[in-house]
């Protein structure tokens, strides 16, 4: 007796928890003074998914990342703002500071010189050997699940304990996105199948803490790594990662303070819990873009890119639909004012176009839009042109209430300026599902519209070639490959893009990148509807907590701390 | 009899086949599959996914994959998660025992509750406590889980703060018995009042129509008290079909509650199955749902057993 309606059911809770919620007097607890940082201490943080292993690389679960951030490090990492930064490495490998060097044939090298002195948590020392064994790993292990970027490592050179050279056959541009986590030589090396031995579950490595328990289902607890590099830190003795599957219940318990912190919060539970001076809310930007992808090829099954769609084909038609699509209203009545209007696919970071916006709401103006290009409304108040009716579908996910409700105000929007838009949604593990042969529409082209989210890494690179190169336009003659689900195509904009993925400098890979982005905007192909945030809670007795928009908030938990 | 239950058990093994087979079809016919959890991530690439198809035997034909499966399960090797990497043996090692605790104890509060309750609406019929008692365990009946899980830990756990509101112990706490009775109360609450309700009204109306037999009149002319009456002439066969009822539940010890586990973050095995679902982790949902099915057959044999031991006229294998 599965519950299909799950999604129904929690808006329901939700509703409930506000009900009652408002009831309760809040406990009033004093802010500190001074937030100084306490020492010691257990700190609870709630987790709505059990991870199924705890070993970087073999999943790709947001909900192990929030553990492993605790237990691993890589040889760079992400800042806040989106900037690489060293954790494992001394510096960040760069051309100038001759970290990369570009060599004969077109390939690279990258020298990664090693933190002194570091040790794995069992007290053996952290060597280049063992980045050497974690690309090892990964390209023998069948089981993990990206090799992006590895698969063009040619070899890696480990001259000393403290300096790895990564020799890449071809320029790899992404190349400080791989190596985010370095896993240890000697532990693992004998290990036949990783994912069935004990480290999967009990894993250690050079970061602040060290998984020390795990029971199937209700906790997971990391304890202080006493080898930790920092002397000064982490500040928590350990975290309790708690299984609390209901997100409503999580709420409740951080409430009445059983655990100190929530993981992942939607915007419909921040009202609630805002007023409560014991909880301090946590958002940061995050990565994920909402979007409405507007279908240029007329839709098939699979769809024919060199046909265009009777109505979405059209510029003017796509580019009234954004006009009349009220992102700001959407946000501030269905979001609480928890989102940024969208403009790009790449909302944050080095590489996000800077000053690249796409129209705003102007009713009236898309009216005028679709007057001047010849689509005539008729009696019913649709627009028609040379015999075409001006009514499309819009799909999205099934049983996701929030989408649902941004759904119905397009109904109404579109058909104010004369487009009809009915709703035909369909189970994520259909829509969702990348798959050509499993019938995932978007890959098919079997759609007018489609409504759903998408996260792209610090490096765009792949999201950008893989979405809005014409190369990536699935099609019966590549067996589906690529997800440029728009049939977007533009040369220069195609150009642009594989210049970039053949660039060693940032900054000229960011204006290439934004160039497309420009292109793909004038385009209209996409109305970018509205950047997501992440949000999380805390007890406000918890301290040092800061978020990151690329990672999860436990990528600084050393600097975390509770005041009992 | 001995012949009858070993007929009985050598017809549930074709059943048991067929029901693995339509479980098989049902899994695999539900687009997605265990690949999809990957199908935002701009790192995974076809390349990848194909090659982790191959690694987890899922490229295979699916009648192969099938009969892979079944010559394991059918020595008692119930596979690996694909999620996890775990066994799958070891997986309900974890949960069973935890959903035994809660499932255990629904069912011995529901029978210890519902009983007397019954008693006393049937033997008061039309009076007020009758009329009290059978409103209640319609509105209790008609309380989706849910719902009532929810309320209750709002209620008795954030205003009032008498209870814990989720989970098997407090973390970090060594979890004596004391901690773990207090983690156990609302979710048995939460389980036990829409089955308390279930089984007044059966046994009310079963009890009802037994006081109204000659034999009862009977028994009371012979100058029985009423005591004696209730329960050695109308109880003992009021409780007939009660006993069908609870036998036919025996299985829920082992499946667990969806709901009720998810909301109380209780361990259980119903979350296991939950996991499993949404992530098409096809050997755990394979080894569950069909070792459930045989629960169920073996359930309704007992009932059916049982049915013969309470009531002499009823000979099984006749």
């Amino acid at each position: 007796m599965i519950r299909t309606a799950a999604a129904r059911l929690a808006a329901l809770f939700a509703a409930i928890a506000v009900l009652l919620g408002a009831c309760a007097p809040a406990p009033a607890i004093p802010a500190p003074a001074t937030p100084a940082p306490v020492r010691g201490g257990t700190l609870v943080f709630a987790l709505s998914q059990e991870p199924p292993f705890l070993l970087p690389g073999y999943t790709t679960q947001t909900a192990a990342g929030v553990i492993l951030n605790t237990v691993f490090d890589g040889l760079t990492g992400i800042d806040p703002e989106g900037n690489y930064i060293a954790i494992l490495a001394k510096q960040v490998p760069s051309l100038a500071n001759g970290g990369v060097k570009m060599l004969a044939g077109g390939r690279m090298a990258v020298t990664y010189d090693l933190v002194d002195g570091v040790r794995w948590a069992d007290g053996s020392p952290f060597t280049s050997a063992d980045v050497k064994f974690t690309w090892e790993l990964f390209m023998k292990d069948s089981r993990v699940v990206s090799r992006e970027g590895y698969d063009l490592i040619e070899s890696i050179d480990t001259p000393t304990p403290v300096q790895a050279v990564v020799n890449y056959r071809q320029l790899y541009a992404p190349f400080l996105t791989r190596f985010g986590a370095i896993l240890p030589k000697a532990v693992l090396e004998k290990e036949a199948d990783l994912t069935k031995a004990a480290f999967a579950r009990l894993p250690m490595g050079t970061g602040p803490f060290k998984v020390t328990e795990f029971v199937a289902g209700d906790h997971v607890t990391v304890e202080r790594n006493p080898q930790y590099r920092n002397k000064e830190r982490p500040y928590l003795d350990r975290i309790i990662f708690r299984i609390v599957p209901s997100k409503d219940a999580a709420v409740a318990q951080l409430k009445a303070a059983e655990v100190d912190g929530v993981w992942s919060l939607t915007e419909a539970q921040v009202p609630d819990i805002e007023k409560n001076p014991a909880i301090r809310v946590l958002t940061a930007p995050s990565a994920t873009v909402e979007r409405i992808e507007l279908n240029q090829a007329k839709p098939g099954d699979p769809a024919d890119p060199r046909i265009r769609h009777p109505v979405l084909g059209d510029r003017a038609v796509r580019r009234a639909l954004n006009l009349a699509t009220p992102k700001q209203q959407i946000i501030d009545k269905l979001l609480f004012g928890r989102a940024k209007v969208g403009t790009s696919p790449i909302a944050l970071g080095w590489a996000s176009p800077k000053g690249l916006t796409q129209e705003a709401y102007d009713s009236a103006l898309a009216a005028k839009v679709l007057d001047d290009a010849g689509w005539v409304k008729g009696a019913d108040g649709i627009r028609s042109k040379g015999g075409v009716r001006a009514s499309i579908t819009i799909t999205t996910t099934t049983d996701d209430r929030l989408r649902e409700q941004v759904q119905q105000i397009l109904v109404d929007e579109w058909r104010r300026i004369g487009v009809a838009l009915s709703i035909k949604n369909m189970p994520s593990s259909v829509l969702l599902s990348n798959s050509w042969t499993g019938g995932d529409p978007r890959k098919r082209g079997n759609f007018d519209a489609v409504l759903y989210a998408s996260t792209p890494q610090v490096d765009p690179h792949t999201t950008m070639s893989q979405r809005y190169t014409s190369s990536s336009i699935p099609t019966a003659a590549n067996s589906g490959l690529g997800q440029n689900f728009t049939r977007f195509s533009n040369s220069e904009a195609d150009a642009a893009i594989n210049e970039a993925g053949l660039t060693a400098d940032p900054t000229r890979r960011a204006d290439l990148y934004a160039k497309a982005l420009r292109l793909l905007n004038e385009d209209v192909a996409i109305i970018w509807l509205y950047d997501r945030q992440s949000i999380d809670a805390f007890r406000s007795n918890v301290g040092g907590v800061t978020g990151n928009a690329w990672l999860a908030a436990t990528y600084n938990a050393a600097d975390w701390w509770i005041k009992r | 009899m001995g012949a009858y239950v070993a007929r009985r058990a050598a017809g549930a093994v074709p059943l048991l086949f067929l029901i693995s087979v339509a479980i098989f079809a049902i899994l695999r016919a539900v687009p997605g599959g265990p690949l999809a959890m990957y199908a935002g991530d701009p790192t995974v690439r076809d390349e990848d996914l194909a090659r982790l198809e191959r690694a987890l035997g899922l490229d295979q034909p699916l009648p192969l994959q099938y009969l892979a499966w079944l010559v394991r399960f059918a020595v008692g090797d119930w596979g690996y998660s694909l999620a996890s990497s775990q066994p799958v043996l070891g997986l309900v090692g974890e949960r069973l025992p935890n959903t035994l605790l809660l499932m255990g104890t629904v069912y011995l509060v529901t029978l210890a509750l519902a009983i007397p309750v019954a008693v006393v609406a049937a033997t008061r019929q039309y009076s007020v406590l009758d009329h009290l008692i059978t409103g209640a365990t319609f509105a209790a009946y008609a309380l989706p889980t849910f719902w009532l899980g929810l309320l209750l830990i709002l209620t008795f756990g954030l205003q009032l703060g008498w209870l814990p509101l989720g989970g098997m112990t407090t973390p970090g706490g060594d979890g004596d018995l004391v901690d773990r009775l207090r983690h156990l109360v609302l979710p048995v609450v939460t389980l036990s009042l829409p089955g308390i309700a279930h089984y007044v009204r059966y046994l009310r109306a079963s009890l009802l129509e037994t006081i109204g037999q000659d034999y009862v009149r009977t028994a009371r002319a012979k100058g029985l008290g009423e005591h004696a009456v209730l329960r050695g002439h109308a109880l003992r066969n009021a409780a007939i079909p009660l006993v069908t009822l609870a036998a036919l539940e025996l299985p829920e010890l082992f499946v667990g509650a969806l709901v009720t586990e998810q909301i109380f973050g209780w361990p259980g095995m119903g979350r296991l199955f939950w996991d499993a679902a949404t992530r098409a982790d096809y050997p755990v949902l394979m080894s569950l749902l069909t070792v459930a099915a045989a629960l169920i057959i073996l359930a309704n044999l007992v009932a059916d057993l049982l049915y013969a031991a309470i009531d002499p006229r009823i000979r099984v294998g006749a």
